[in-house]
C-alpha cells in the first residue's frame, strides 16, 4: 500500500511544507461581464438598438477590465495548501498465481472441421429439407411448385399479388430463382455450421441442428409480417419449422461425421503463409504448442 | 473586483469561518476561473436543460400517443420539437461533455488548471447566455402566430422555410443568434482544451501515456473547431438573407437552399461525433476500471479515434441522399459513411476485449456502460442501413431515422453521461451516489429506452414521417405510438429518480474517500473534492495507469508498456 500525502507546496516541484501557498489565477468577473455584453449586442439585433448599445458598453468594460487583469502582470491569488492525507491503495484482493506449464495453454479450437465438411453438410441439408417442403406443397396446396414459387417468386418481375393458382403453377423463372436462393443459402449456412459446431459446448447437433433453426424461424416469424406481409400470409410456419429442423439436423450430422483437422492457430504466422525460412521451427517458451518438448 | 481579499485581524471561530454567506458563495461561482467549478457549472446547466428538453419530449409524446390528438396546437408542437432538438444538442449534449472535459482534463494530465482560465470562464458564460437567449425567445420572439413564440423551424432550420417570407417575426433570429453566441463559447472551450492538453501535461505524460479520455477530448476539440465554424458562418448568412437583402439561400434570386443543407450538415454530422466521442471517452475510463483490466488495444483506440475524426468530416451528405445528388456523389457518401463503421467497430471490439476475462463489477457506472456498448452497436447497424442510399430513399424523414439517432444520442451518449455522473460524482462532491437508487434509475431507464426507441423503428418502417403533428386512426400506428409514449414516461420517472439521487446523496450520501472505485488515473490521487490547486506536488507518471504503478510497485505497468 502506498500513501501519497498532499503536503503544502510553494509550487511545482519545490519544497512542500504545510501552510505553504500556491499561485492560482485570481477570480474575476470580467469574463462574465464581457460574455453578457456580447449576448446583449446579439439580443439587441432582435429587440432594440438600446440593448445592443448597453451590450457594447458592457463589452468595452469587460475588455478593459480583462486587460487590466492580465497586463502588465497577470493577477494571482495565493491559495493556502491544506494538508490532506490521500491513501493510494488497491482494494482488490491479491491472489497467488497458478503456474501452468506450456502444456496447459489452451488453443481453442485445437481442431476444426475442414471447409469441405460445411459444403457437404449444406448440400445434404439442402436436399433433405426439400422433402418436407414438397410434402407440404402436395398435401396442403396439391402442387409441387407452390413451395418453390413461394421461395423464388420475388425473382419473377411481373408478379404482383399473385393468386394461389398462380403460385401453384409452374414458372421457370420462379424455379430458377428458387434454385439459386436455395443453393446459395444452404451452402452458406452449411459453411457456418462447419465453423460453429466445434465451438458449441456440448450436443452440437441438438444445439446447431434443432435449437438454432427454432430460433431462426422464431425471428423470421416475428419480422416477416413487417418485411413482406404478403409472403407472411402464405407461409405455413409449422411446415416451415419442420423443413428448417430437417435441414439443421441433416447438415449437423453430416458435418459432425466428417473428420476433424488441426487448426493452424498454434503455428507461426509465417508458417501459415507457407514461408519456408530458418527459425520457423523455434517457438517462444510461452507460446508454443503443448507438446513441443515431446515432439522434439 | 474579486482580485483582493479583505484583511481579517483575528481568526474567526472554526465553525463560523467555514459558514460562507450564500451571497459570497454565489459570488465565488460567478467570478470563478477554476476549471473544476466551471466544469460543474457546465454540468449543472446541462442537467437543468436536460430536464427542460425531457419535459418537451414528454409533451411531444403525449401529443402523439393517440391519433387525432389536440393536446397542444400545431404551432406549439412545431416549437416543441424544434426546441427539444436544439436544446438537447446545443444546451445539453455539448455543455455537459465540455463540462466533464473541463473538470477532468487538467486533473487527468496532472495540471493545476486549464491553459487559459479566464477564457474558460468567458466560454462558459457565453454558452450559458446563449441558452438563455434561446429560451428568451418564448417571451420575446414573436413569430407568425403573435407574441412569444419559440423557434419552430426544426433544429436543422432548412431553407427556404427560414426565409423572412415564410417565417416572419424574430423566433428564427433568436435561434440563429443564440447559437452564434453559444458557438463562440464552444470554440473558446475547444481552443482551451487543445492548448491545455498540448502544453500542461505533467512530467512523464507523453501523448501515448495520456488517458484515453484526454485523447478523445483533444480530438473532439479539433473536430469542434472545424465544424462549428461553418454553422456559425451559415447562421450569419441566414441573418444577412433575412435582414440585409442577401440571397444565399433564396432560389428565386439565384441562391440555393441546398447550400444551407451542405453548411448545416458539414457541421451536423461531425457534431454527432463531437457528442459521441466524449461518450466513448467515458466508456474508455469506466469499462477498464470495472473490468479490472487495462484497456485493450490502447494504440488502436487512439488510431480509431483519430480515424473517426477524419472520416466523420467526409460523410455529411448522407443526410441529403433525397435531394437528388449525382450517382458519383451518392456512391462517395455511401462508401465514406460505411467506412466510419471500421474505426467504431474497432472500438466496440476493444471494449468487449477489455471486458472479456475481466473481473467485472456491475456497479451503476458499469451497468450504463455495458448497455451503451450493445445499444451503440445496434445504433451503428441501423446507421449502416441508412447509409445505403436506396434504403435511405425509402426511410428518409421517417421515424426509423428518429429511432436511429435517438439510439445514438440516448442509447450511447445519455447512457454514458449517466455512467460518468455516477463514476465522478464522488470525486466532485466527496459523496457516493446511492447505488440502490442508481440501479433503479438504470433499469427503469433501460426498459423505458427500449420500449420507446425499439418500437420507434417499427413505426418508421410502417411509414410514419417525422415531425408530424398528428395522424389518422386508420394508419396502423396507434398501438405502437401509445407504446412509444409509455416508454417515454418510464424514462421520465427514471430521470426524476436520478435527479432525486443527486440531491439526496449530496446531503446524505456515504463519504467517498479519494478513490472509491480503485481506479488508475491521476484525478483519483487527489482528495474528494479536489482542492483548488489540484495537486500540491506536481505528479510524475511513468505509464498510462499511474495509480496502478503506485498501488502495485512490484508489478508496475511501465515495465510492459512500449
Amino acid at each position: 500500500m502506498a500513501e501519497m500525502q498532499q503536503p503544502g507546496a510553494e509550487h511545482a516541484g519545490s519544497g512542500h511544507t504545510g501552510g505553504a501557498h500556491i499561485h492560482l489565477p485570481a477570480p474575476t468577473a470580467w469574463p462574465i461581464v464581457l460574455a453578457f455584453g456580447f449576448t446583449l449586442v446579439a439580443a439587441g439585433l432582435v429587440t432594440s438598438a438600446g440593448v445592443s448599445l448597453l451590450g457594447a458598453v458592457f463589452m468595452i468594460a469587460g475588455c478593459i477590465g480583462w486587460f487590466r487583469q492580465v497586463l502588465p502582470v497577470e493577477q494571482h491569488e495565493e491559495v493556502e495548501v491544506v494538508e490532506q492525507p490521500v491513501v493510494i491503495a488497491s482494494s482488490r484482493q491479491l491472489v497467488d498465481r497458478i503456474i501452468l506449464s506450456t502444456r496447459h495453454r489452451a488453443h481453442l479450437p485445437l481442431e476444426t472441421y475442414p471447409v469441405i465438411s460445411g459444403i457437404k453438410g449444406g448440400i445434404a441439408g439442402g436436399i433433405a429439407m426439400i422433402v418436407p417442403a414438397e410434402i407440404y406443397g402436395l398435401i396442403a396446396q396439391h402442387s409441387l411448385w407452390y413451395p418453390i414459387n413461394l421461395l423464388g417468386g420475388a425473382g419473377v418481375a411481373h408478379w404482383s399479388n399473385p393468386s394461389t393458382a398462380d403460385i401453384a403453377a409452374f414458372h421457370w423463372q420462379g424455379l430458377l430463382v428458387a434454385t439459386l436462393i436455395h443453393s446459395v443459402t444452404c451452402l452458406l449456412v452449411g459453411l457456418l455450421y462447419g465453423a460453429m459446431l466445434p465451438m458449441l459446448p456440448r450436443h452440437p447437433v441438438i444445439l446447431g441442428g434443432v435449437l438454432a433453426p427454432v430460433l431462426w424461424t422464431g425471428i423470421l416469424h416475428a419480422f416477416m409480417g413487417v418485411i413482406n406481409p404478403a409472403l407472411d400470409a402464405r407461409i405455413q410456419w409449422g411446415w416451415f419449422l419442420i423443413s428448417q429442423v430437417v435441414y439443421g439436423v441433416v447438415a449437423g450430422v453430416v458435418v459432425a461425421r466428417q473428420g476433424k483437422i488441426p487448426t493452424g492457430q498454434s503455428m507461426p504466422f509465417a508458417a501459415r503463409l507457407g514461408i519456408e525460412a530458418p527459425g520457423l521451427g523455434w517457438t517462444r517458451p510461452d507460446a508454443g504448442p503443448p507438446d513441443d518438448e515431446e515432439n522434439r | 473586483m474579486a482580485d483582493q481579499t479583505l484583511p481579517i485581524s483575528a481568526p474567526l471561530p472554526e465553525a463560523e469561518a467555514q459558514r460562507v454567506p450564500w451571497l459570497e458563495w454565489m459570488h465565488s461561482w460567478v467570478v470563478t476561473v477554476d476549471h473544476k467549478k466551471l466544469g460543474l457549472l457546465y454540468i449543472v446547466y446541462a442537467i437543468f436543460f436536460l430536464l427542460v428538453a425531457g419535459a418537451e419530449a414528454i409533451l411531444i409524446r403525449i401529443q402523439l400517443a393517440w391519433p387525432d390528438m389536440h393536446f397542444v396546437s400545431p404551432e406549439v408542437y412545431d416549437e416543441l420539437f424544434t426546441m427539444h432538438g436544439t436544446t438537447m444538442v446545443f444546451l445539453v449534449g455539448m455543455p455537459i461533455l465540455f463540462g466533464f472535459a473541463n473538470y477532468l482534463v487538467p486533473l487527468m494530465i496532472g495540471a493545476r488548471d486549464m491553459a487559459f482560465p479566464r477564457l474558460n470562464a468567458f466560454s462558459f458564460w457565453l454558452t450559458a447566455f446563449g441558452g438563455l437567449l434561446l429560451y428568451f425567445s418564448i417571451v420575446g420572439g414573436f413569430g407568425l402566430y403573435g407574441m412569444g413564440n419559440a423557434p419552430d423551424v426544426g433544429w436543422w432550420a432548412y431553407a427556404p422555410l427560414t426565409a423572412k417570407a415564410f417565417t416572419p417575426g424574430h423566433n428564427t433570429d433568436y435561434w440563429a443568434l443564440a447559437l452564434i453566441v453559444s458557438g463562440f463559447g464552444t470554440l473558446g472551450t475547444a481552443i482551451n482544451i487543445i492548448a491545455t492538453t498540448f502544453s500542461l501535461r505533467c512530467k512523464g505524460m507523453t501523448l501515448m501515456r495520456m488517458p484515453l479520455f484526454v485523447w478523445l477530448m483533444l480530438i473532439v476539440s479539433v473536430l469542434t473547431l472545424v465544424t462549428i465554424t461553418p454553422l456559425t458562418a451559415a447562421q450569419i448568412m441566414l441573418l444577412i438573407d433575412r435582414y440585409l437583402g442577401g440571397h444565399f439561400f433564396d432560389a428565386q434570386a439565384g441562391g440555393s437552399p441546398i447550400v444551407w443543407m451542405h453548411f448545416f450538415w458539414i457541421f451536423g454530422h461531425p457534431e454527432v461525433y463531437v457528442l459521441v466521442l466524449p461518450a466513448f471517452a467515458i466508456a474508455n475510463e469506466v469499462i477498464p476500471v470495472f473490468s479490472r483490466k487495462a484497456i485493450f488495444g490502447y494504440p488502436a483506440m487512439v488510431a480509431a479515434s483519430v480515424g473517426i475524426c477524419f472520416i466523420s468530416l467526409t460523410v455529411w451528405a448522407h443526410h441529403m441522399f433525397t435531394v437528388g445528388m449525382t450517382s458519383v456523389g451518392n456512391t462517395f457518401f455511401v462508401l465514406s459513411t460505411m467506412m466510419v463503421g471500421i474505426p467504431t467497430g474497432i472500438k466496440i471490439f476493444n471494449w468487449l476485449a477489455t471486458m472479456w476475462g475481466g473481473r467485472i463489477r456491475f456497479a451503476t457506472p458499469m451497468l450504463f456502460c455495458t448497455a451503451f456498448v450493445f445499444q451503440f452497436l445496434l445504433a451503428g447497424l441501423t446507421g449502416i442501413m441508412l447509409s445505403v442510399a436506396p434504403w435511405d430513399w425509402q426511410l428518409h424523414n421517417s421515424y426509423f431515422v428518429i429511432a436511429h439517432f435517438h439510439y445514438v444520442l440516448v442509447g450511447a451518449i445519455v447512457f454514458n453521461i449517466f455512467a460518468a455522473i455516477y463514476y465522478w460524482y464522488p470525486k466532485a462532491t466527496g459523496r457516493m451516489l446511492s447505488e440502490t437508487l442508481g440501479k433503479w434509475h438504470f433499469w427503469l431507464f433501460l426498459i423505458g429506452f427500449h420500449i420507446t426507441f425499439d418500437t420507434m423503428h417499427f413505426v418508421g418502417l410502417l411509414g410514419m414521417p417525422r415531425s408530424i403533428y398528428t395522424y389518422e386512426p386508420d394508419r396502423g400506428w396507434n398501438t405502437l405510438n401509445l407504446i412509444i409514449s409509455m416508454g417515454g414516461f418510464v424514462q421520465a420517472i427514471a430521470v426524476l429518480l436520478f435527479a432525486w439521487n443527486l440531491i439526496y446523496s449530496y446531503v446524505r450520501g456515504r463519504a467517498a474517500g479519494n478513490d472509491p472505485w480503485d481506479a488508475w488515473t491521476l484525478e483519483w490521487s487527489t482528495p474528494s473534492p479536489p482542492p483548488a490547486y489540484n495537486f500540491a506536488i506536481d505528479p510524475v507518471v511513468r505509464s498510462r495507469r499511474p495509480l496502478w504503478d503506485l498501488k502495485h510497485p512490484h508489478d508496475p505497468d511501465w515495465k510492459y508498456e512500449r
